[in-house]
């Protein structure tokens, strides 16, 4: 076989290696490192950063709006959500709540987030400190722009019917504020429903909203004989009535209301990517998920916890995630959705039963196959060995 | 602020700094010889790019196209082999063909299926066929050149692992040692192919991000006889099955793997490494670092001090090109392959006509992009996906430099417009608008890359495969280019590039210069 001829077929190998030296003999010996593309990847992604409470102003009856600000926010997408970090006595907790305010708002002289908290029913432990002991001058940290529930332009149609239940409104009001002043083109209709007019959050943000691409319509369940609007839940006939040809359809809300919005969907056929839920949360009780042993439920159990070399041991309740049982010691997990869903919270069983509630199980296939689990929606049914990630200090 | 609690050893006999599939093979290497190895990966989880992730509760494939060099169990090839003698079990699935080649110019359509046991005969009859061959005299030129790759590439096989004299590699390895000063292209051109043959065999050139004039013909003859010859495969849990289980055995085998921590620094003192310090000031000492990121990105700013970067190790990183990054749009889609269809794994297309340098040129701006390799991964994997619905990925390849002038301004916008070029595209070609089956999109770009590896300026493919930087010659220079001791680097950016069964080879061979300098070091008496 040859190429050209035998001399300079056989000395190929010695040219190639002869050009390679010239190449690094001509090189320059001092750093040229420059990577925008990182750089980039940076300011879209920062991570954990310092929020300031600026302004906390009442959103309604039963809700509080909260501004953050800080020096550089990133950008988000309308419907998505934020995470804070705080230290609630012995506890370091991390919550995330939907966005309120407007992604265009983060760009601007004076760049700020909100988030609107509404006063739990029971239970209430992180919202409470936002809700009765956060005041302006505070400091979180907390990373922004986080999930998967916002607008797609080339996935979803251009009508997008919001269905909204409670607190549910948040991401949507986002939405609506960024259409509004043009910067997202869609046309949106908010169907929100709530039990009684005391109970609508953010009534007038929304109503700023209003406008030819927006249209707002409270829907009322309670006994309200004064109501001269829309009344009952998110039926298929209220839904079909502001539907209009090719429709997204966005559900945020009560996991009550998730199940009967999915029926009345289906009841009308609309295809199933047509319709995006934002990631369910954690039951209140467990012990009420399918196939969990309720006799389990008040057990305490103790979770041997292995962090590199180091081990320790906690208390670890069978109706709470194994991601509170840590941060209740202040031994936090990084978590961000709190559903099972974005995996930030992985970590790895190494002994013991434990329960996922099958809408919580975001996992990945070998992740089952290996027993590693999303801290926030693993529930121990036993003692427990797990190891979680050596935490990262600032410097 | 340093640690109180201790989560580290006072010492480790190596430290992997990045647990992706070339770290890991670094670290399982290390671990069997009985060394304690301490892996540190940025990330949650490990693979770097070899993973998956899960939208709207369907996991779906990260970046993984096709696994060279595992053959069937039966024979298998370097990397399942290298599985199996670490006790790593992956569920393989054979892809069914090799690829569909598409050029909207020439109307060239044609299916190509891979030979098994080295046997080139299909893919030779099958491209000669589509060229209009009548009397055979095409298929044999077109299995000539290919039991040519194929002879390269056994020796190619055999000489990475044999130091041999230069006589004796000529009498071995003539076809080696003959074709290695040629590119691609000049050693195809000796065999006075039609331009539809060499379009056809070009598809690939897509796999090492160079354009056949100026790619090595020794890379293109390795990739070519491993595909073409034996076929690929997927694991059957993604590539995050291959990560997952790496990781897995290396901590069996007594690693330490600790997620979510990242190493700032490389400690060096007269020229030789002794440890790591992570962000927090954590310093976690260690003769022996793996180094994954790229040696750009460690000679400018991770060995500490700095002055102990000789100038040889920037001349060196300045001297690379680095190579291509990806663009890429994964959907789910609301139906099955058949319906939509959907027939083949893997379709390269080329809208605009196979003219390879303005595809190349166009790879080096913001869009829009002529050449793509779409995967349709339940065509392998009839599971992959919930019954009645597939994944279907649209990739192409630009250079990382094409996206510097991409800020978070009009980064969306430009995800967007191209996004929806490929789709308009893809759609055209198979007859079904893709965007009305959309269930799921996920857009990954240079940044994309860049935000979860780490690696500089987002690149997938290390450094090119060139002539000046051929891999004859990266082989033959490489005991000089250990700039420090005790540090190897593991990665894309390595002697063999990029791919996923090159990044375990290029892991393979970082370990052996570690043990290589722990030898050295015991007989100095270090």
């Amino acid at each position: 076989m040859k190429i050209r001829n035998l001399i300079e077929d056989v000395g190929g190998a010695s040219r190639v290696t002869k050009r390679r030296q010239e190449l690094f003999d001509n090189a320059e010996g001092t750093s040229k490192y420059y990577d925008p593309i990182s750089e980039t990847a940076k300011k879209l992604h920062p991570g954990m950063i310092r929020l300031t409470v600026s302004e906390i102003r009442p959103a309604g009856k039963t809700a509080k709006t909260i501004r953050f600000e800080a020096p550089a926010l990133p950008y988000f997408q309308a419907g998505q959500f934020l995470t804070l970090k705080m230290k609630i006595g012995n506890s370091i907790v991390t919550r995330p709540y939907s966005i309120s305010s407007a992604p265009f708002e983060t760009r601007g002289e004076h760049p700020f987030v909100e988030i609107t908290v509404r006063k739990p029913k029971e239970n209430g432990f992180a919202a409470d400190e936002l809700l009765e002991h956060t005041k302006p001058g505070d400091v979180f940290e907390g990373e922004v722009g986080l999930g998967e529930f916002h607008y797609d332009s080339i996935r979803d149609a251009k009508h997008v019917v919001a269905l909204a239940g409670g607190s549910g409104i948040t991401p949507f009001v986002s939405m609506a504020k960024e259409i509004r002043f043009g910067k997202l083109d869609l046309n949106l209709t908010v169907l929100y429903g709530s039990v009684n007019a005391d109970d609508i959050i953010l009534k007038e943000e929304l109503e700023q909203c209003a406008c030819d691409r927006v249209k707002i319509v409270h829907v009322l369940s309670g006994d309200n004989p004064d109501w001269t609007g829309e009344k009952g839940f998110l039926s298929r006939e209220l839904i079909q009535k502001y539907s209009d040809g090719d429709t997204s359809y966005f559900i945020c809300g009560p996991q009550a209301m998730y199940e009967y919005v999915k029926q009345e969907l289906e009841a009308l056929q609309i295809p199933k990517r047509r319709i995006r839920f934002e990631v369910f949360g954690q039951s209140a009780d467990i012990s009420q998920s399918e196939d969990y042993p309720s006799e389990l439920k008040d057990r305490t159990f103790r979770l041997k916890v292995k962090q590199g070399i180091h081990e320790t041991v906690i208390d670890a309740k069978a109706s709470e995630s194994i991601a509170v049982a840590l941060e209740r010691v202040a031994m936090p997990v990084h978590t961000r959705c709190r559903s099972g869903a974005c995996g930030v919270c992985r970590i790895k069983v190494m002994d013991g039963k434990y329960y996922v509630r099958p809408v919580n199980d975001g996992r990945r296939a070998e992740d089952k196959e290996f027993n590693y689990v999303h801290a926030c929606s693993c529930y121990p049914l036993s003692d427990m060995t797990v190891r979680i990630n050596i935490p990262v200090l600032d410097e | 602020m340093t640690q109180t609690i201790k989560y580290f050893k006072d010492r480790y006999d190596a430290i992997v700094i990045g647990g992706a599939l070339a770290g890991l093979a670094s670290a399982l290497t290390l671990a069997k010889k009985g060394k304690d190895v301490l892996v540190l990966e940025q990330h949650n989880l490990p693979g770097g790019v070899a993973t998956s992730f899960v939208r709207g509760g369907v996991e779906i494939e990260g970046t993984l196209h096709e696994m060279m060099s595992i053959g069937p169990k039966d024979s298998p090839l370097k990397i399942r082999k290298f599985f199996e003698e670490c006790g790593v079990e992956i569920n393989w699935l054979r892809v069914p063909d090799a690829y569909r080649f598409v050029d909207g110019k020439t109307g060239m359509n044609v299916l190509v299926h891979p030979g098994t046991h080295g046997n080139f005969e299909t893919p030779a009859f099958e491209i000669a066929r589509a060229c209009g061959d009548e009397d055979g005299s095409l298929f044999k030129k077109i299995l000539s050149l290919l039991q040519l790759c194929s002879r390269v590439y056994d020796s190619v096989n055999i000489l990475s692992v044999t130091h041999m004299s230069k006589v004796r590699m000529l009498m071995e390895h003539p076809d080696f040692v003959k074709t290695a000063g040629y590119s691609a292209k000049e050693v195809i051109d000796t065999f006075d192919l039609p331009k539809s043959a060499v379009d056809i065999l070009s598809a690939y050139w897509i796999y090492v991000g160079d354009i056949l004039e100026n790619l090595p013909f020794t890379v293109w003859a390795v990739l070519m006889a491993d595909y073409l010859g034996y076929g690929s495969y997927v694991p059957a849990h993604f590539s995050h099955e291959m990560s997952l289980k790496m990781a897995e055995r290396a901590m069996d085998l007594g690693c330490q793997v600790e997620f979510g921590i990242r190493a700032d620094k490389i400690l060096v003192k007269d020229g030789h490494v002794y440890g790591v310090r992570l962000k927090d000031g954590t310093e976690i000492f260690s003769d022996y670092v793996v180094c994954s990121a790229y040696p750009d990105k460690a000679y400018t700013s991770m060995i500490e001090p700095l002055s102990e970067v000789p100038e040889g190790a920037l001349k060196f990183v300045n001297s690379k090109t680095v190579g291509v990054s990806c663009f890429s749009v994964v959907m789910l889609l609301d139906d099955s392959p058949e319906n939509l269809g959907i027939h083949d794994y893997s379709t390269f297309y080329a809208p605009e006509g196979m003219d390879l340098n303005q595809i190349f040129d166009e790879y080096a701006g913001e869009g829009p992009y002529n050449y793509i390799t779409s995967i349709c991964t339940n065509l392998a994997n009839p599971n992959a996906s919930p019954k009645g619905t597939c994944i279907y990925s649209i990739t192409a390849l630009p250079r990382a430099e094409a996206w510097f002038n991409v800020t978070e301004e009009n980064y969306a916008e430009m995800k967007k417009k191209n996004a929806e070029y490929f789709i308009r595209m893809e759609s055209e070609r198979l007859g079904v608008d893709l965007k009305e089956h959309i269930l799921e999109i996920v857009i990954e770009t240079p940044v994309t890359i860049a935000h979860y590896t780490g690696a500089y300026r987002g690149s997938v493919y290390g450094y090119m495969h060139t002539m000046d930087d051929h891999i004859v010659a990266r082989l033959q220079m490489s005991e000089n280019e250990n700039f420090i001791k005790g540090l190897a680097f593991a990665g894309a950016h390595q002697i063999s590039g990029d791919g996923m069964g090159p990044a375990v080879t290029n892991g393979r061979k970082a370990a052996k210069i570690i043990l290589d300098q722990m030898e050295e070091d015991r007989e100095a008496g270090r």
